[in-house]
């Protein structure tokens, strides 16, 4: 399996993504001040930082990634979570599309909602495995923090992204 | 008495129901066709229960689409994760003199759903399609193209609010039996919310849609009434939504979790489930502008992907991209009817000693009405016409760039249409707030909530005229279409006057 997403930890910064939209940072576990710690839930192997959502309702960061040919199946993870029992979350989304661009297969990780976390500052792991949809050529990864209601701080987390695929 | 559902009990105990009954998971076959009775359902044969559409024609283009689905209502079907499915354009209907075709993939990753953007076709024509897969082939759409230069005419269609469980869509019957070029779905397709119970004709499936799984139950229930196939078969659509294909009064911009996750899970089954030209599934970004030869725009709003919530200073209902782009639009606009496919009133709709009936609409959104109707007053637009759905009734109103000040010039027109089923309110509360809405909104016209329909516009480049057309009973699936009334829009002239032949039919209001 071969790893098509790059600096899917946030260990490098933004290295790597497209800011799409808002104010997206790379954070690190030893900020303090409620963010995720190295004690909090969240990935074994975590490194020093994650992603977080800044200071705007929206945050978006993209990798569009082109399909090595053959590719036959895909994994798909990352760890996502958000602060307390605030409503924030990290949403990780795979589009596969054509050559024209038509869509042609569509998965989507969370967001991790307060419930899922029992309401604990954390980040929960998710995944998704299948086979590449034909004719696919390309594969849109998107990571999107969102604020729920007020406040400035945009509290979805994610970390440990990873977009593989292989052959038969 | 035998009412409709004891109809088709008893047409399918006789046999007469020509249609392939998909078997629901644990049900044995005479189970599994009553309970699709009972939810007033039918479909066509496996895999291609949910039909054929064809959209977003374009002129040398039209997307193609439909879902496997051999189990409708099951939350899984029983389909590999990839299926084969070949498509083939033809210029007959026999599929004899096929000029385009080939294969694509339909993964359960979309629900097995396939949409193909079929490219090179001449403008202006009616092609036919059909697709095939796991041995069999699919019904025959037919779709059209969009044309190029000068156009004598063009006839369309506009339809919204279909919730199931209020009635049989005898105006898709009647739609699927015009002569169109095109349909045009206001939104509203489907309903999020639960079994209604009641003394209701049909129902739900389940209770309130809120999983990936739960969204493509609830359409391919919907897909369910073969007037809405037909419909789509017959005709190529371009669409918006509006709410309930989320859920009731949704800003698209909420960022709770919960919320996030709903609003995929539903956006995805609406892509899946429609003729949509898109390069996402996820976000697909609906507002866009298409001309039907010299003769019309067509300028397609998405106006809750990116609204903001109600009522604020700086609310806004198309996000700050779409808005920009509309104005971009206004400013370039050419000379040609400029038509707007706008899902929920643009109108002021104000209440007598002050406020507004909903503000979810755009009276919830006062400083970017103010600035997107300025800017049409400002830069000379002509030939505005709004059609617009949401209300369950219909409204003709004259759009003023500031309803309060009846000095300010009539801009353009909006028609607001009836619903194909969605329930209005009681012919008592139209009698009497039918008089009241006029009197407080001297830009009203028109209105009346008694029926139910579709419009049907009839464009040339000296006319726009608007047929209200519609059904006598919800309750019957073959209930037979009549045109309400008529409204024209001259050329070069803004505001609307009522045809002289149907000035005295039923209305609750109507401005002397």
């Amino acid at each position: 399996m071969t790893e098509l997403i790059v600096n899917g930890a946030a260990e490098q910064g933004l290295t790597g993504w497209l800011v799409v939209a808002g104010t997206p940072v790379a954070l690190r576990y030893d900020t303090g001040q409620g963010y995720p710690g190295p004690a909090d839930p969240g990935p074994p192997q975590r490194g020093s930082s994650f992603f977080g959502g800044g200071g705007t309702p929206l945050s978006t960061l993209r990798q569009s990634v082109t399909l090595p040919r053959r590719s036959s199946q895909f994994a798909v993870s990352a760890w996502l979570g958000g602060y307390a029992s605030q409503q924030d979350g990290a949403r990780l989304s795979v589009e596969f599309l054509d050559a024209g661009g038509t869509p042609r297969g569509l998965v989507v990780l969370g967001p991790v909602t307060a419930e899922e976390r029992s309401g604990r500052t954390g980040l929960l792991e998710r995944s998704a495995t299948g086979t590449v949809p034909p004719g696919s050529r390309t594969a849109v990864v998107t990571l999107q923090m969102t604020r729920s209601g007020g406040g400035t701080s945009n509290d979805g987390y994610a970390d440990n992204i990873s977009f593989t695929v292989g052959g038969r | 008495m035998l009412n409709r559902r004891d109809l088709l009990r008893a047409a399918a105990a006789a046999g007469a129901l020509g249609t392939v009954w998909p078997l629901s998971a644990g049900l044995s076959p005479a189970e599994a066709h009553a309970a699709a009775l009972d939810l007033g359902a039918s479909w066509d044969a496996a895999p291609f229960c949910l039909g054929v559409g064809s959209g977003d024609p374009l002129p040398d283009s039209v997307v193609l689409w439909t879902r496997l689905a051999p189990e409708p209502l099951a939350f899984e079907q029983p389909l590999p994760e990839i299926v084969e499915v070949e498509w083939s354009v033809a210029t007959d209907r026999t599929m004899r003199s096929r000029v385009a075709g080939g294969t694509v993939a339909a993964s359960v990753l979309l629900g097995h759903s396939v949409h193909v953007p079929v490219h090179g076709l001449r403008p202006g024509r009616t092609y036919y399609y059909q697709f095939s897969a796991l041995g069999k082939r699919s019904r025959v759409g037919r779709t059209r193209t969009a044309p190029v230069g000068p156009v004598p005419k063009v006839r369309f269609a506009t339809a919204n609010c279909q919730a199931f469980h209020d009635g049989f869509y005898a105006a898709h019957r009647g739609i699927a039996a015009e002569n169109l070029d095109f349909v045009v779905h206001l939104g509203d397709y489907i309903y999020e919310h639960g079994q209604v119970g009641g003394a209701h004709v049909r129902d739900h499936e389940g209770p309130a849609v809120l999983s990936l799984a739960d969204y493509r139950r609830r359409h391919a229930l919907y897909k369910g009434d073969p007037s809405l196939r037909d419909a789509h078969a017959a005709h190529p659509f371009y669409l918006t939504w509006d709410d309930h294909e989320v859920v009731n009064d949704y800003s698209g911009t909420e960022g709770s979790a919960p919320f996030v996750k709903r609003r995929a899970a539903a956006y995805q089954a609406w892509y899946e489930h429609l003729p949509i030209r898109s390069g996402s599934a996820l976000e697909p970004q609906i507002h866009r502008r298409r001309q039907w030869g010299s003769l019309l725009d067509l300028t397609v709003l998405d106006l809750r992907q990116f609204r903001s919530a109600q009522n604020l200073a700086d609310g806004t209902i198309l996000g700050a991209s779409q808005k920009q782009w509309l104005l971009d639009g206004i400013s370039g606009a050419r000379e040609a009817w400029q038509v707007w496919i706008n899902s929920i009133m643009l109108s002021q709709l104000a209440r007598q000693g002050g406020g507004y009936y909903f503000t979810d609409q755009w009276d919830g959104f006062l400083a970017e009405r103010r600035e997107v109707l300025g800017h049409v007053a400002s830069s000379g637009l002509k030939d505005l016409v709004v059609l617009t759905g949401d209300w369950h009734s219909a409204f003709v109103d004259d759009i003023r760039p500031d309803f309060d000040d009846l000095s300010s010039p009539v801009i353009g027109t909006e028609f607001t249409a009836h619903s194909v089923t969605s329930g209005a309110y009681s012919p008592e509360w139209n009698a009497v707030n039918g008089p009241v809405m006029g009197a407080a909104n001297p830009h009203l016209k028109y209105f009346e909530g008694n029926r139910y329909g579709y419009d049907v516009y009839e464009v040339t480049p000296e006319r726009f005229t608007t047929h209200m057309k519609v059904i006598g009973d919800r309750r019957d699936a073959a209930s037979p279409v009549s045109t309400l009334t008529t409204f024209h829009v001259d050329r070069g002239k803004a505001g609307s006057y009522e045809d002289l032949g149907t000035v005295g039919s039923a209305a609750q209001y109507r401005r002397a």
